[in-house]
C-alpha cells in the first residue's frame, strides 16, 4: 500500500474513492479495537477491585468461618505453632468432572472440598501445616495435583474422594498398588537401569511413587486402623490399587475414599470430616514416629 | 452516526453471518459423526455378542470373579464350553463375566461392554480391548473401578494358564484411567491376581 494511502482524514469526509475508503475501514476497526481494550480494562479493573485479588487455581487462601465468639471469658488457648511435615490435602475431581453423582444430585467434587476444607481446619488446629491441590471448583491435572507435593521435601499426599457404591458410612485408605516392572523392560529402558524409578539421582515422574510404595502402604494402614475405629464397617487393612493421583507423588500417598454418594443426604457425608481428620492426625502422629515415616 | 462506525458494524455484522453459517455445518458435521460411531457401535455389538464358539471347546468348570456384596468379589464355578486356545478361552471368560452373573447385584462389568479384541503377547501378556461403556457406565470411584478391574484380572488369572499381567485398551486406545481414578496406564499383575484369588477361595 501506498504511503499516501493512510493521509485520507480520519472521519473520511474527504472523497477518495477506494484508497480512501480503504483508510477509513484500517481507522474504524483500529478505533473499535481501541475502544474495545479501554473496555476490557475498565471491567479487568472493576473485578480486581470487587473480588480482592485475581482467582488462584490452587491453594487460594481458604474461606475460613469467622471464629466464634467464646462464651466463657478467657480467650481460647492459641494453636499450636505448624511443625512437622507439609499434609497436602486433594480434593479429587473439580470443574467438568464431576466423579461421582449420586441420584440427589450429590456430586462428589463437591462433598470432597466441603470436607477436605473441614479436615485442613482441624489438621491446622491441631499444629500440622496443611495445603490443598484446590481450593475452589477448578479441576488441576494429575499431574499438576502431584507438583504441588513434590514441590516440598516432606510432604504426605493425602486424596480425598467419595465413591459412587460401598456401604454407606465406610472409609476406606488406599495406597497406589504398582505394577512390577518387567525384567526386559528393566533391561532395554535406562532409566531403570541403575535403580528402579531413578536415574542420576532424578526422578522418573511417571513412576514417582515406587520408591515411596512401602512407605505409603504403612501410612495408610495407619490410616486404615484408625478409620475403622471411627467408621464402624470399616476394613481393618488399607487396600492396593492402581490409583492415578497418587502414581507421581514423590512422597508418602494414600487416597481415601468415604462410601458413598448414595448417602441419605449431605450432612451424613460432611458430618465424617471431624472424625475423618482425628482420624488422619493421629495416624500421622504414628506414621512420623515410625521407621518410615522418620525423613 | 459517523461513515466508519457503519463500515466497522457493516463489517463485523458480516464477520457473525460467516461465523453462524460455520457453526451450522460444523454442527450437522458433528451430528452425522456421532450417527456413524453409533451404528458402528451397534454392528460391532450384533457381530461380537454372540457366544464364542471354537473346534477345541471343553465343557468344564471355570472361575468367575462377581460381587459379593457392596464391596467384594469372589469367584463362582460355572460350567462353561472353554476352547483350547488361551485367546478364544479368554474371550469366552470375559463374554460370561460381562453377560452371565448370576444376579444383577453381582455384576461388575456394565452389560454394555462389548470385548473387541483379545491378544496375548509372547510374553505373557494379555491385552484386553473393550468398548467405551467399561469406562463410560462403570460408576466413578475407587472402588468400582478396582472392582471391574481385579474381576477382569482374577477371573483370567484363574483360568487362563501362562498369563503375565494384563492391559486393557478402551476402543483400541490407552485411557488414563477407567472411570476417573483406576490407572489404565500401565499393567495389572496376574500373578498377584492369581494369589488374591486362591486366597479368596
Amino acid at each position: 500500500m501506498h504511503p499516501s494511502t493512510l493521509i485520507c482524514r480520519h472521519d473520511g469526509s474527504r472523497p477518495g474513492g477506494a484508497r480512501c475508503g480503504v483508510s477509513a475501514i484500517l481507522f474504524a476497526v483500529r478505533d473499535l479495537l481501541r475502544v474495545l481494550a479501554l473496555a476490557a480494562g475498565v471491567s479487568a479493573f472493576l473485578a480486581v477491585q470487587v473480588v480482592g485479588q485475581p482467582a488462584s487455581r490452587q491453594e487460594s487462601p481458604p474461606a475460613e468461618p469467622a471464629p466464634q465468639q467464646a462464651s466463657a471469658p478467657e480467650a481460647p488457648s492459641p494453636p499450636p505453632a505448624p511443625s512437622g511435615p507439609i499434609i497436602v490435602l486433594d480434593p479429587a475431581h473439580g470443574g467438568t468432572d464431576t466423579g461421582a453423582r449420586g441420584e440427589g444430585g450429590m456430586v462428589e467434587k463437591d462433598i470432597v472440598l466441603q470436607i477436605a476444607r473441614t479436615v485442613r481446619a482441624e489438621l491446622e488446629r491441631q499444629g500440622f501445616r496443611v495445603v490443598m491441590t484446590r481450593n475452589d471448583d477448578s479441576n488441576p491435572s494429575y499431574d499438576d495435583r502431584a507438583a504441588v507435593a513434590n514441590a516440598y521435601r516432606d510432604a504426605i499426599f493425602i486424596s480425598l474422594h467419595v465413591s459412587s457404591t460401598g456401604t454407606v458410612g465406610t472409609v476406606r485408605a488406599y495406597y497406589d498398588q504398582l505394577a512390577p516392572i518387567p525384567p526386559a523392560v528393566v533391561a532395554s529402558s535406562a532409566k531403570y537401569r541403575s535403580q528402579p524409578s531413578q536415574t542420576a539421582g532424578l526422578t522418573v515422574w511417571e513412576d514417582a511413587q515406587r520408591p515411596y510404595a512401602g512407605a505409603s502402604h504403612h501410612l495408610a494402614d495407619l490410616m486404615q486402623i484408625e478409620i475403622a475405629g471411627q467408621f464402624p464397617g470399616s476394613p481393618d487393612t488399607s487396600v492396593g490399587a492402581a490409583v492415578r493421583a497418587l502414581r507421581s507423588v514423590a512422597g508418602p500417598a494414600v487416597a481415601v475414599e468415604l462410601s458413598s454418594v448414595a448417602a441419605p443426604n449431605l450432612n451424613s457425608l460432611t458430618g465424617t470430616a471431624a472424625p475423618l481428620a482425628a482420624a488422619i492426625a493421629r495416624s500421622i502422629t504414628a506414621f512420623r514416629a515410625s521407621p518410615s515415616g522418620a525423613r | 452516526m459517523p461513515h466508519k462506525w457503519k463500515i466497522a458494524i457493516g463489517i463485523l455484522a458480516v464477520a457473525v453471518l460467516i461465523g453462524l453459517i460455520s457453526l451450522r455445518s460444523l454442527h450437522r458435521r458433528m451430528v452425522r459423526s456421532a450417527q456413524t460411531q453409533a451404528a458402528e457401535e451397534q454392528a460391532r455389538h450384533e457381530v461380537l455378542a454372540a457366544p464364542i464358539s471354537t473346534p477345541t471347546d471343553v465343557t468344564a468348570k471355570a472361575k468367575i470373579f462377581w460381587a459379593v456384596g457392596p464391596d467384594q468379589i469372589a469367584p463362582v464355578e460355572v460350567e462353561l464350553p472353554l476352547s483350547a486356545d488361551p485367546v478364544q478361552r479368554s474371550r469366552q471368560l470375559l463374554h460370561a463375566l460381562i453377560v452371565s452373573p448370576p444376579t444383577p447385584g453381582q455384576r461388575t462389568i456394565p452389560a454394555d461392554t462389548e470385548l473387541f479384541a483379545f491378544y496375548i503377547l509372547p510374553d505373557g501378556t494379555a491385552v484386553a480391548d473393550f468398548s467405551d461403556a467399561l469406562s463410560t457406565e462403570t460408576p466413578s470411584g475407587i472402588l468400582s473401578e478396582e472392582m471391574a478391574v481385579n474381576s477382569i484380572a482374577s477371573t483370567l488369572a484363574s483360568n487362563v494358564p501362562g498369563l503375565r499381567r494384563l492391559k486393557i485398551l478402551i476402543h483400541g486406545q490407552e485411557v488414563e484411567t477407567l472411570a476417573g481414578n483406576v490407572d489404565l496406564t500401565g499393567f495389572f499383575d496376574l500373578n498377584s491376581a492369581a494369589q488374591q484369588a486362591s486366597a479368596a477361595h
